[in-house]
Order: structure tokens, then sequence, then C-alpha cells
């Protein structure tokens, strides 16, 4: 009877897939990977992990991952397998006909989340010296751009203040829009143990999710509000804290503007956002209102944690901006315990942030249309630079449904499963000329492509995530890549065909760059993260091993800002025909679109998506739990299996998005953040109808089933 | 509590976690050792390199004391009190090695593998098997009575199975899921030789609350909660022995 | 600094880049957060955020349509447009929050 077998070889690497990062321990026999161990020096998980990164990695060799450079001239040939060199030679020369014909900024690139700070930096290399334009994008552009937006407009840092950790000094802990016992469970472990010890719970979250209640994890105050009403609820919650006079003014006085706190004093202490007032417009309890803010400014130590389900709103920045207005009117930022963190979705969207992976903003957080920063960059890479902000992702769609953008490098990113509104985006996607795809597997993006080129895990590379905490990790080797390139050799051969010669040995050369080009990465090297393990960001001559906690003496812009953050509500509103809201969000066990982890075993505990409705809702319409129902709104319709759940109120309705043939998104409005076009898709208005079962009694007339 | 996350190392196992506190010294057979206020005996003795065996302690957890393994004798204490759930004293003299000690652990181990599949004694590299090691001890000299040698294995889980005949009930799966995870899948039922870890109401794992977060598997000191992926062509338990 | 044609250059297509509609409606949600500002730092947000987010096609798109009359902007989004052709302003990219 064998024991189990001993793995001969182990690798410390980061996990990719969620914004926790864990340390994990990569085991292998004969060359390949058979566990993955959590690493107990992991400063993000100490030892722990989830179903996704401890078991389902089987997806790196699974059968349908591509490993040769395909083309094709047009959507509806199959595939060729071409050589590396011939797939770049193609590449290059579509893109360089294209801008010869249609103009520069008719082409453009999006980096992905789940490849290294390396392989990001890269990317908006490419567009800025090969394409020569700004139309370079990432995937938290569907997000947490709000986060960028919103925090640094109020605090000035548009990332978490706090380390993970620091939520176990936290009194009172605000969970907005997240629901961490699923989408950052290793994270959410760390919160339910701080809660056992007694610390206070708020939820803000329109279904009462395994956050708000599990075993030994209740919130005290529950606010279930309707999608789409956050600002309002926010500013009803500031209403109470400057009614009561519950703010910090010692704090406001030393590190914020007083006038500006007055004018906001002024904004959300008028009698429209009076709990009384927003209660009803919410479906809330007013009491619950002011008991939430009245627990959250009494603290002592109150600290915000919050997700998409403040961001994916069209007034998402602003949500965001309400978050940090709380948290300095109540002086919860600058020690532990305290502070505001989004909660990171992927593996390494923060590096994306970071990296300057933007259409308006360089490495750094810093515009492109200052110009010293252009300078010190085209001094760097030896290039002049396009002075003008590009296009955002949803822009490019847009431009290339109107016949003005028409080719894409997409990196690791499937937006035609992720991204709102897809019928719009297949018709930009079918407009386009060259579709250019690094990834790896077909993806339903893939379908519309005209150049594969097949991409590694991170299995199979070198270099760097940035995870939720700003703690830059390793990511390590542990096989060769499987197609023969790691993902940053691809795109230094991009950059190569078109016509701009780089090389680098080894990607820690091009964390040096990035260090060189960006004041938070200056110090930061593979050495150093190397030594210590992570470094968490800022890391320069003020703080050579890195920062854990953000504002302590000053903000980045010296004091912090206070934002006035009017309820504007959302211009997709129910009404007869559409009377549901539906709601998205993510489980435990798939990730995202499911690209990889349909292809593991996870697929046991959730095989396809499901729409979530209430018993009184599912009644009304003669739907019981398993049947098949159309989902319809203004924009398309998809169908979906219907489940009872109690978790929500009646009048919304939730699923989520990690199965293509659900195609949730072909329901998903088009409507955004008003500041960063982040997408809305967290409120479509929408209709639910059985689909009528086929057994049915031989007189049914077929056509009177359409509908 | 809140910093001693940070002090876990990953080529140790203190056996208890690190605390954060005053230093307090103690000597360890005759080695003198600082560590926190807080601290256990286990964790004193494994930082001055005279650990002490053990099977339900992991530094990831807090200390339970059931195995009886990781039994010290400590100078003006009666009995032997186990490392894992006694605090460090100023001026404590600790001895981790005796031939009492020695007896009391065979004594227990030979327990242990009296319900334990003798074939899968050679050749295993659990902690069961370094804690063997560590005791000399890999037979039992009982003859072959009760035992759960065919209690039927849960390969449920896409990822993990769990055989039955190899646990020793040392609850680390039970603990693993309520402090580090804090989903509270696990549990021990049943009194005595009855005792058995079930997840949520006697269901298969599949079937329970359990998130597959593999908590259990990492902290299982036996293999008998492990990965299936380090089995190649599928899993092959112990024939139980002919009564 | 000599690597192929300068940025932004090659023949221009005369379509408009986005849909007008559309340009319009996010002009507009812009105006609608800067609306609680003071006269001023109102139209002082809107131009800032024009002129730091939107691809300048999208930009001149918008002004020539303010130029047309600016059919269904909101008055302070027209003014915080035609604040982009003030020339003094071209060369502050001032990209902080707008001070109330």
């Amino acid at each position: 009877m064998p024991n189990p077998r001993k793995p001969e070889r182990s690798v410390v690497t980061t996990c990719a897939y969620c914004g926790v990062g864990c340390g994990f321990k990569a085991e292998t026999i004969g060359g390949r990977v058979v566990r993955m161990i959590p690493w107990k020096e992991g400063k993000a998980n100490h030892g722990h992990s989830c179903v996704k990164g401890r078991f389902a990695f089987d997806y790196y060799d699974h059968p349908d991952r591509v490993r040769k450079p395909m083309v094709r001239n047009r959507i509806d040939e199959p595939w060729r397998e071409v050589t590396w060199d011939e797939a770049f030679a193609h590449a290059a020369a579509e893109l360089k006909r294209i801008q010869a014909t249609y103009g520069s900024g008719s082409v453009g690139a999006v980096s992905s989340s789940r490849c290294t700070n390396e392989e990001i930096f890269l990317m908006q290399k490419f567009a800025r010296v090969g394409l020569r334009n700004n139309n370079i994008d990432n995937c938290s552009r569907i997000c947490h751009s709000p986060t960028q937006f919103g925090l640094s407009a109020t605090l000035g840092a548009g990332a978490a203040s706090q380390h993970f950790d620091s939520i176990l000094q936290a009194d009172v802990i605000l969970v907005a829009g997240a629901n961490p016992t699923e989408g950052h469970p290793v994270f959410g472990s760390l919160m339910k143990r701080r809660i056992r010890e007694g610390a206070r719970l708020l939820v803000i979250d329109p279904r009462r999710t395994e956050t708000a209640d599990s075993p030994h994890c209740r919130a005290d105050v529950h606010l279930a509000l309707r999608p789409g009403t956050n600002v309002a609820v926010l500013d009803s919650m500031a209403h109470v804290i400057v009614r009561e006079r519950l703010y910090d003014e010692a704090f406001i006085r030393a590190r914020c503007h007083w006038s500006e706190f007055e004018q906001w004093m002024q904004l959300v202490g008028d009698a429209r956002y009076a709990p009384e007032t927003v209660g009803p417009e919410a479906g809330l309890d007013p009491e619950d209102i002011r008991r939430a803010a009245r627990i959250y400014a009494k603290g002592p130590r109150s600290t915000i944690y919050y997700g998409l389900g403040v961001t994916e709103h069209s007034q998402g920045s602003t949500g965001v901006m309400c978050l940090g207005n709380l948290a300095l009117a109540c002086g919860m930022l600058g020690r532990e315990g305290v502070g505001v963190n989004p909660l990171r979705g992927q593996g390494n969207v923060q590096g994306g942030s970071c990296l300057g992976s933007w259409p308006h903003m360089f490495t750094g957080y810093r515009f492109v249309t200052d110009e010293a920063v252009r300078k010190s960059f085209e001094a760097d890479w030896k290039i002049a630079l396009d002075p003008e902000p590009g296009l955002r992702l949803p822009n490019m769609f847009d431009a290339a449904v109107a016949g003005t953008f028409k080719a894409i490098y997409i990196q690791g990113e499937d937006p035609v499963q992720s991204d709102p509104n897809q019928n719009h985006i297949v018709a930009a996607m079918r407009s386009m000329e060259c579709v250019i795809v690094q990834d790896l597997y077909l993806t339903e993006t893939a379908k519309f492509a005209h150049v594969f080129l097949p991409g590694s895990s991170s299995l199979e590379k070198n270099g760097t995530f940035t995870n939720a905490e700003r703690r830059v990790s390793m990511v390590r080797k542990v096989v060769e890549p499987l197609a023969g390139l790691e993902d940053w050799q691809i795109t230094v051969r991009m950059i190569n065909a078109m016509g701009y010669p780089l090389h680098y040995d080894h990607p820690s050369q091009i964390l040096d760059e990035v260090a060189r080009l960006s004041p938070a990465y200056q110090g930061m090297s593979f050495p150093l993260i190397e030594r210590l393990g992570s470094v968490q960001w800022p890391c320069n001559a003020d703080a050579p091993e890195g920062t854990e906690v953000l504002h302590e003496k000053q903000f980045p812009r010296g004091r912090a800002n206070f934002m006035l953050t009017q309820y504007v509500p959302t211009t997709e509103r129910t009404d007869d025909r559409f009377p549901l809201l539906l709601t998205t969000g993510r489980i435990l066990s798939q990730y995202n679109v499911g690209t990889q982890t349909r292809r593991t075993g996870n697929v046991a505990w959730y095989a396809e998506d499901v729409l979530d409705l209430h018993r009184s809702d599912a009644e009304a319409r003669g739907i019981q739990d398993g049947d098949q129902v159309t989902v319809t709104s203004r924009y398309g319709e998809t169908k979906l299996r219907a489940r009872i759940s109690e978790k929500m109120n009646p009048g919304v309705v939730y699923t989520t998005f990690h199965f293509a043939q659900s195609k949730a998104n072909a329901v998903t409005s088009d409507l955004s953040d008003w500041a960063t076009n982040c997408p809305e898709y967290k409120v479509t208005a929408v209709e639910v109808a059985k689909v009528p079962a086929r057994t049915e009694a031989p007189q049914r007339v077929p056509a009177e089933a359409k509908s | 509590m809140w910093s001693e996350l940070r002090r876990l190392r990953d080529d140790v196992d203190y056996g208890t976690p690190p605390r954060d506190g005053a230093p307090v010294s103690l000597t360890v057979d005759g080695v003198p050792v600082t560590v926190p206020a807080g601290s256990s005996v286990m964790l004193a003795a494994t930082s001055c390199r005279k650990s002490v065996p053990k099977l339900c302690a992991t530094d990831t957890l807090e200390a339970f004391g059931s195995c009886r393994v990781c039994l010290v004798e400590i100078e003006g204490r009666r009995g032997f009190p186990a490392a894992c759930t006694t605090p460090v004293e100023a001026g404590m003299v600790v001895r981790t090695q005796s031939p009492r000690l020695q007896e009391l652990r065979k004594g227990v181990m030979e327990l242990y593998l009296s319900d334990f599949p003798a074939s899968e004694v050679p050749g295993g590299w659990s902690e069961l098997h370094e804690v063997m090691a560590a005791t000399g001890v890999t037979t039992s000299p009982y003859p072959t009575g009760q035992n759960h040698l065919d209690a039927p294995v849960d390969e449920s889980n896409p990822y993990f199975l769990f055989d039955p005949a190899k646990c020793i009930v040392c609850s680390r799966c039970v603990r693993a899921c309520e402090e580090v995870q804090g989903t509270f899948a696990l549990t021990v039922a049943g009194r005595g030789f009855q005792s058995k870890i079930v997840a949520s109401q006697g269901e298969r794992f599949l079937d329970s609350e359990c998130v597959s977060c593999g908590a259990c598997v990492q902290a299982c000191p036996t293999h008998s909660l492990v990965e299936k992926s380090l089995f190649e062509g599928g899993y092959h338990r112990a024939q139980p022995p002919q009564a | 600094m000599s690597h192929g044609a300068a940025p932004g250059s090659g023949a221009q297509s005369n379509r408009p880049v986005i849909e007008l509609a559309r340009l319009i409606e996010m002009a507009n949600q812009i105006g609608d957060f800067f609306a609680p500002y003071p006269a001023g730092p109102r139209e002082e947000g809107v131009r800032n955020h024009l002129r730091n987010y939107w691809d300048p096609r999208m930009r001149a798109a918008l002004l020539a349509h303010v130029h047309a009359g600016g059919a269904g902007l909101h008055p302070h989004v027209r003014a915080g447009a035609l604040l982009l052709l003030e020339s003094g302003r071209e060369r502050t990219a001032y990209a902080g929050p707008p001070k109330a």
C-alpha cells in the first residue's frame, strides 16, 4: 500500500489568484507540480490558504493549454500554427499598417492583472514606445479604478492604508460591498479571528453574505441597502456623525483643511441625507443607519474594508470618496487597526495600477500630461512620448464600434466574458482588423482574435506581484514555460518587432527600471525582496524596508481633502418592464471568469452560474427552485437556473459570472462610473421569467411559449 | 497577539504559537534559553534545539494537550506535565529526556500503533513517522483487538481524502478549521474508543460546510488527511489484518 | 529621439472617435459630481477632469459640440469645457481635487 509520494523540490512563490497574494511552496515530483502548500512566512497569509491557491493549480497543464503561436487572416478561418518569429512579424506588420491607415490612436493594448509587475510595466512600455500612444489600460478599469481615483482625491494615495494584520487591532470593522469570506478567504479568516475576539462588525451589502452571517461571525449592523444607494447611505452615516458631533475635530484641524470640512459638513448635514429620508429610499431602517454611524465613529479603532460593491457603480468614485471622508472625519487613519482598505481582486491588479498601465498615468501614479514626469521617461527611454491621455478600455470599444479603433493587443484578459454589455463588446471586436491575444487558452475573446500568442502561467516565470496590502512578493519559476517563452519575453519581442530595440537578461532588471522611474518603488529590487521575503511600498530613502501603515505623519499631499459627495441616483431604473434589480458577485471556488478554475476540480462545488431570487419574487412569477429562467434587461438576455434564496430582500436578484455559457454580461448595462468608466455591474434593472418546460401536454402551441 | 503570527518560521515548528511578551529565562536540558512570557515549555525547548516529540501540537494552533507524547520533567513539580500546555516561568529547569519519559512515550506510541495500519509504517514520512523514529517505536506489542482499520475512506472532495484508519484523533484538523479558517466544519463525534473526526453532521466532506481550504490537510500529522495528488493512480488503503 | 514617426501622427479619420450622445452623457456625469462645488471651482473641476482623463479627440469632439450650441450639456459643463481653450491653463495640468 503506497504511502504518499514525497515531493522532490519545493519553490517558494506567490499565488496568482486573488489580491491576498498568499505565499506558497510549489512542490514538484518529476518536474510536475503536485502540491501547493502554504508558506508559513508569507506575511499576507501566515501559512493559510484557500481552495483555489491550495488545490486548483491543475489548470496550468490542462490539455486546453495552447502551446504554439497561431495566426489567421479572418476570424472565420481556422487557426494556423506558426513560429514565434512569424507571429511577431505578422502582428507588428498589421499594427503598423493599421496605424498608417487609420491614425496613431487607432490601436491600443491591455495588460493583465494575472501577470507580473515586470510584465505589466512592459505592456505599458509597449504602448508608449511601440505604438507611440497612451492607449494602454488594465483590468482594474472594470473593478477598482474608482479606488485609484477616489482615494487619491481624498487621502492622496489610491491604495490600502494598512496591512492585513492591522485588522487584528481593530475594534470596529466596516465591510462595504465586499464578501471577504468568499472573495478574499484567507483575509476573511483573519477578520473572523478578530471578531471572535470581540471586535464589532458592520456590513453594507444588499445580501446577507457569509461575511455578514456565519458561525461565530455575525454583523452587529447589516445595512442590506437597495443596489445603487451607496452614496446616499454613506452620506447619511456622515449626516449622523456631523449632526451628533461625533467627528474628531483635533484630527481634522491637524491633518485636513477645516474649510473643506465645513463645506462637506454643510452638504451631508442637510436634511436630504437624514436617515429618515435616506432609509426609505435605500430600504433601510433609519435607526440602523444611526447605529452603524455611531459604532463606527466611536471606535476607538475603526477600519474599513471595501470591494466592488462600492466601486462598480455609476457613482463608484464618489462612493470611495465617501469612505475616505468618513475615515477622515473620525480620525481613523495613520495608525494600526484603522484605515481605508480596498480589497483588490486579482493577484496583481494593484501592480497594474502602480506600474502605470493607464491611459492617463505613467508608473507611479503620475499624469501623462505632467511635462516634468514625461520628460524623465523620455530621457530614460530615449524616445519622444505622446503628451495626451489615451483611450480607456471601454472607450476603445466605443471607438471600435464607431470605426476609429482597429487593433488591440490583449494580454491575459477576457473582455468578451468579463466586460459589461457583451453585445456591444462583440460588435467592437468584430469591427477590428487585428486582435492579438496573449493567453493560456482560447478564451471567449480569442474567438475574435487574429493572432494568438501562448502565454505562461505564474508557475512558469520569474517576477513580482503586488497584493492588496501594497506588498511586493516574489513569483518564482517552478517549471519551464510550456510554450517556450515567459510572458515578459513575449512582450519584449513585440516591442522589438515594432522597431524599438530592447533587451533584458532577467526580470530583475525590469524591476530596477521601475525603481528608477517610480518614487514609491525606488528602493525595490529583487535582492531586497529576497532578503525580506516581501516589501510594502513606498520603499525609498525614508523607508528603506518598505512601509506598513500609510499616512502616519503626513498624507502624500501634506493634508488630506474632503470631497463633496452629492448623491446622484443612477439612470438605471426599475420600471414595469424591468422591476427587479440584478447585482453580481463571486463565490469561493471559482475565480473571476473561470478561465483557470473551470479547468480544475473546483467545478465539483459550482458547475454553473445560478440566479438567486427571493421567495416572494419567485412565487409571483411561478418560478420554483431549479427552474430554467430567462433574465432580460434593456441590453440583452440570458438563461440561468433559478435558486430560491433568503439572502436578499425582495426586489433584488443575484448571480455570478464564472461561466461563459451563462453570459451574465449579456445583461449588464453600459452605464459606468463618472470618473473612470468603471462599469456599473452592480445595478441592472431586469425581469425574470420562467422558461416553459418542453415536456408539456401535446396541445401546447410552441409559438406561444416564445416571448 | 497580532504581531505573533509574523514570528512563524517555515523551517521550524515551535509546537505552540509564538507570543509577544517580556523575556523569561529558563533552562532546558541544561541549556539556557530566553523566550517571551506566555510561550510554552515546548516552544522554549524547540528554540534551543532540544525539541520534544509531539503529535497534537503545531505552532499555528493553540495548545491542546491530548496526545501525551510531549511529556517532560520539571524540577520541583510532580508528575510529567505536557510541554505544550505548560507556560514558561523564570528559572524553570526542564528535562526533556529521561528513562522514565522514554518509557512513557513508548507506552503512548505503542497504543497509537495498535490502531494504525502496520503496512503503512515503513516508507512513510508524516510527523507520526518522525515521532516513531525519535522514540524508536515502530511496532505495537498488543494482539490485534478492536480497531478502526476498516473505517470507510472519504474520497468525496476532489483534492484530498480522509482515511480514518490512520487517524489518531489528535483533533488538529478540528482546531485548524476553527482557529485558522473559522468555518467550524469539523468536530470529534463520540467518546472514548468511539471518538472519530466527522465533517458537519457526519456527512461526507464534499456535502458538509467544508470550504476545502486545506488547513486540516496541512495540520494532519499522520497523512490521514492527505492530498490525492501525492498518490499515483488512486488511493489504495491498507488491508485490515485478519482477526 | 528618432524612433519612427512622431507620436500622435498618422492619417486621421474624420469619423467621430466615439458617438456624440455618449460623450454628452459622460460629460454630464462629470458635471453632476462637481455640481455642489461653488461656481469657479466647479467649472475648474470639469476642465481638469477633461484635460487629464479624456483622449484629445474626445475633447475636440465635445468642444465642437459646445461651439455648435452644446445642446444637452449642463451649463457648467459647457463652461468647464470652454476653459480648456484658455491658453494659460494648458501649461499647468493641475491634477488635484478641486479646492472647496
